[in-house]
């Protein structure tokens, strides 16, 4: 018995050694390798710091020499611009905010409530249930039904709830945040709670949900990332001018001179209306406002980030 | 127990399909029924003391809404109150996807708005009108008379689909030239004589005298299609970017590939010859935005689309002196005719209110420049009786640019720094413009949508480097042709001349 345990103890610290050796690093390959990602880095990062140089550039500067890292001359007129632009951007970016808050936390609730069930050995109508949510990521009503939805079965056109609802619900976060209920709680330990007394909200809001932070995380960041980018919706529903959110914002105005110039608007007067379109660098202003909080999201989620992410996918 | 649960699940299911259906039938049915009910509902309270005030929403394409709309509409609905007794909703969607996207929705889910913007390049008038979206307008013209005595019979039917009116245009400049704006200071300090220059060489020698002399200015500004070779002025069938177009001066009745046409060929080798003697920007090919260009100074030449009037307006947006050079004569084309029109959607519930509205538009001076320039001595100041001032032009909270977008622009106030005979030039510019062949044709794109949309790609791949003589001429011209052929342009033309013959012969 004590003679196996020391053959095999002797057997893996060899392994472990010739593995050390083998993985080892050479100086050369550490250099390239660290080359690579310090490239990748850069070309991440430059863009970003590209535009924010040039949201603090000159504007005649930028029409005489175009972009660049270092201009000669530099103005904040860009932000002055933007912040005399009365109360548009601010109102913009207050119902930006507002509804990724409000709908990462409601649209978490709603998967998880979703996702939980369908984890569970025990519920009979799983598969249904999973079909039903598998179903939508294969067919959709199509664009006008769906506008009617929102318009006429259940009015809420022009509200905040319209930039909310319609992706409350996300059949590929569920099934992933399903998988994830899945493997990180076992069976037994809802099966141990139980025996000692826990209902199934107590189940779930005590027991479930504390061990699944990653989990939630990830989707957490998902559901923030996907509403704080989010143009599309407005673009559809929303006419009342006090609700645009901060891109969509941003997208009519770079949309608007992108159109403007194309070519495609065939009307006289398309040269003027592009001259009154805010400058360049006030554009570039817009972009890194709203890029501002997003930001901070970032480090709040990646503890769990790449745990998440891994036991979602592999599994998936 | 679960037999019955599974039947009510079933039941609930059912029912959510079941109005799904029901919602989806309201659409199409709602066109049909308005018209009739807005008869029943405006006779039924006549017999009442007051009747209640219409509400009047109407979708327009610009930059943005402007700040003090709600001032403007509150000052509009006074007045309109007494007149029509209606009031106002104004909303303002950006330029491109984002008006089209906006009102197709609405006008496919038959939501009831009253009033839209549309034209040939946005809310697409002519696909909108075939699906029935917009209300025939032929019967309140005739009872409403005065649209038509200011727009005229032509004007109008040019903007007819099959001699029905789905929309009004605005009545504003009815022809358009292209020509050259160049920079004043320039001109005036080489005592240029602009008078002789009628034709795109022609231009030649003054370019020549930049080059020359002024090391900082490049004589040719071009970016995208706002290019010379706007200047053989194309009667174009379809976008800017398709192949298909009329020659300019009514000659016969043939489409041609005019990205292909000899007379095309010859400009891409003077464009070619131009680049190498150094007068077109070596990345010309990769601008965007030819006035960001032109307000940097740094430009002598720009190939523009004109009217009375053009230079004045380009000193206002680019903050420098213009020349106006005419090059090309007047022609009234479907760019003209359906390029600024106001319509009324199936849906709307009061669509002969809503021409009303439109009719005061065209008659009523008053609400036509409250709508463009806001509230006098609030937004603007008047200089003399038909000439105003914007109180604060750098921040305005009502300077939306409306004018040409609806009504009679003729009664449009001028600005203190434009032309005070532009309305009359304008009408002179309106006289003298040639009728195109083409006038009141429709292109019908669903047969050929493939090629098009081929054809396009190809276009845009070629344009910019021919445009601005970037490339040899001769073998991207070859390369661009077998391209165009592979794309199958061929059909596409065809498909446009058996359209275009078809619609001769009906007409």
């Amino acid at each position: 018995m004590n003679g196996t345990v020391e053959i095999e103890k002797t057997g893996i610290l060899k392994m472990l050694k010739s593995r050390r050796l083998g993985n080892k690093v050479s100086p050369t390959g550490n250099i390239l390798i660290n080359l690579l990602f310090i490239i990748c880095s850069i070309i991440c990062i430059a863009p970003i710091i590209l535009i924010t140089v040039i949201s603090f550039t000159d504007e005649k500067e930028l029409l005489v020499n175009g972009y660049s890292f270092f201009p000669e001359k530099y103005s904040v007129k860009a932000y002055d611009y933007v912040i005399t632009a009365g109360d548009t951007i601010w109102r913009a970016y207050g119902v930006s905010i507002l509804v990724t808050i409000l709908g990462t936390i409601l649209s978490l609730m709603v998967i998880c409530l979703y996702a939980y069930p369908l984890s569970r050995q025990s519920f009979k109508y799983k598969n249904f249930f999973s079909f039903f949510a598998y179903f939508t990521m294969i067919f959709g009503g199509g664009l006008v039904p769906w506008y009617m939805v929102y318009t006429q079965l259940i009015p809420i056109k022009n509200t905040l709830w319209i930039m909310i609802v319609p992706y409350l619900m996300n059949a590929w976060y569920m099934m992933i945040m399903r998988t994830f209920f899945k493997t990180t709680v076992h069976e037994s330990i809802i099966e141990s709670a139980k025996i000692d007394g826990a209902g199934e909200f107590r189940i779930f809001f005590v027991i479930v949900l504390p061990l699944c932070k990653a989990g939630l995380a990830t989707i957490g960041l998902f559901c923030t990332l996907g509403y704080w980018n989010d143009w599309w919706l407005p673009l559809v529903f929303i006419t009342e001018h006090k609700l645009y959110n901060i891109q969509y914002l941003m997208y009519q105005t770079l949309n608007s001179i992108q159109y403007l110039a194309s070519g495609s608007a065939q009307f006289s007067e398309s040269s003027k209306v592009l001259a009154d379109l805010p400058s360049e660098s006030a554009r570039m202003a817009i972009a890194v406002i709203s890029i501002g909080p997003i930001i901070f999201a970032y480090p709040f989620f990646q503890k769990y980030f790449v745990k998440g992410l891994t036991i979602g996918a592999v599994k998936g | 127990m679960s037999k019955a649960k599974r039947i009510c699940s079933l039941l609930l299911i059912s029912l959510l399909a079941f109005t799904l259906i029901l919602t989806g039938c309201t659409g199409p049915i709602t066109p049909g029924t308005s018209s009739d009910t807005p008869t029943e509902t405006e006779d039924s309270p006549k017999t009442q003391p007051e009747e209640p005030t219409v509400k009047l929403t109407w979708y327009l394409v610009g930059n943005r809404q402007e700040p003090d709309t709600p001032k403007v509409l509150e000052e509009a609905n006074k007045y309109l109150k007494d007149k029509l007794n209606v009031s106002l909703d104004l909303y303002v969607f950006g330029w491109g996807d984002d008006y089209d996207q906006k009102v197709n929705t609405a006008l496919a889910a038959g939501e009831p708005i009253d009033i839209v913007f549309t034209a040939n390049w946005a809310a697409n008038y002519n696909v909108n009108a075939a699906s029935g979206y917009f209300t025939e307008l032929n019967g309140y013209l005739a009872k409403y008379p005065k649209i038509k005595e200011i727009l005229g019979e032509d004007f109008l039917n040019g903007s007819a689909i099959n001699g029905k009116n789905y929309a009004v245009p605005t009545n504003k400049e009815k022809v358009h030239n292209w020509g050259w704006l160049l920079k004043k200071d320039l001109v005036d300090k080489y005592n240029m004589d602009v008078s002789n220059i009628k034709t795109i060489e022609a231009i030649e020698p003054l370019l020549k005298i930049i080059k020359e002399n002024e090391p900082e200015i490049t004589p040719v500004c071009i970016a995208t299609m706002d290019a010379p070779f706007q200047l053989l002025d194309w009667d174009r069938i379809s976008d800017d970017d398709v192949p298909g177009a009329l020659y300019p001066d009514n000659r016969d009745y043939t489409i041609v590939n005019h990205f292909l046409a000899p007379e095309s060929i010859e400009h891409y080798k003077l464009m070619r010859d131009w680049a190498n003697k150094g007068y077109i920007h070596p990345d010309a090919a990769t601008m965007q935005n030819q006035v960001e260009l032109m307000k940097s100074g740094r430009y002598f030449a720009a190939s523009q689309s004109l009217k009375p009037g053009k230079d004045a307006e380009m000193a206002a947006t680019t903050g420098i002196e213009w020349v106006q050079v005419d090059v090309t004569r007047p022609v009234m084309s479907n760019r003209e005719t359906t390029g600024a029109l106001l319509a009324i959607p199936a849906g709307s519930k009061n669509p002969e209110k809503a021409f009303q509205f439109i009719e005061l538009l065209y008659t009523d001076k008053y609400m036509k420049n409250l709508l463009n320039y806001g509230i006098e001595n609030v937004h603007y100041k008047k200089v003399s009786d038909n000439v105003i001032e914007l109180i604060d032009p750098d921040n305005s909270g009502y300077n939306p640019g409306h004018g040409w977008k609806f009504g009679d622009q003729f009664k449009d106030y001028l600005m203190s720094n434009e032309d005070p005979q532009k309305w009359d030039k304008f009408l002179e510019f309106n006289e003298a413009g040639l009728a195109l062949n083409s006038l009141g044709f429709v292109f019908d794109k669903t047969n050929v949508e493939t090629q098009i949309s081929s054809c396009k790609n190809v276009v845009q791949a070629y344009y910019k480097q021919l445009f601005t003589g970037s490339v040899e001429v001769e073998p991207t011209i070859e390369q661009f042709e077998k391209e165009l052929k592979a794309a199958g342009v061929d059909e596409l033309i065809a498909e446009m001349q058996r359209q275009y013959d078809k619609w001769r012969e009906s007409k």
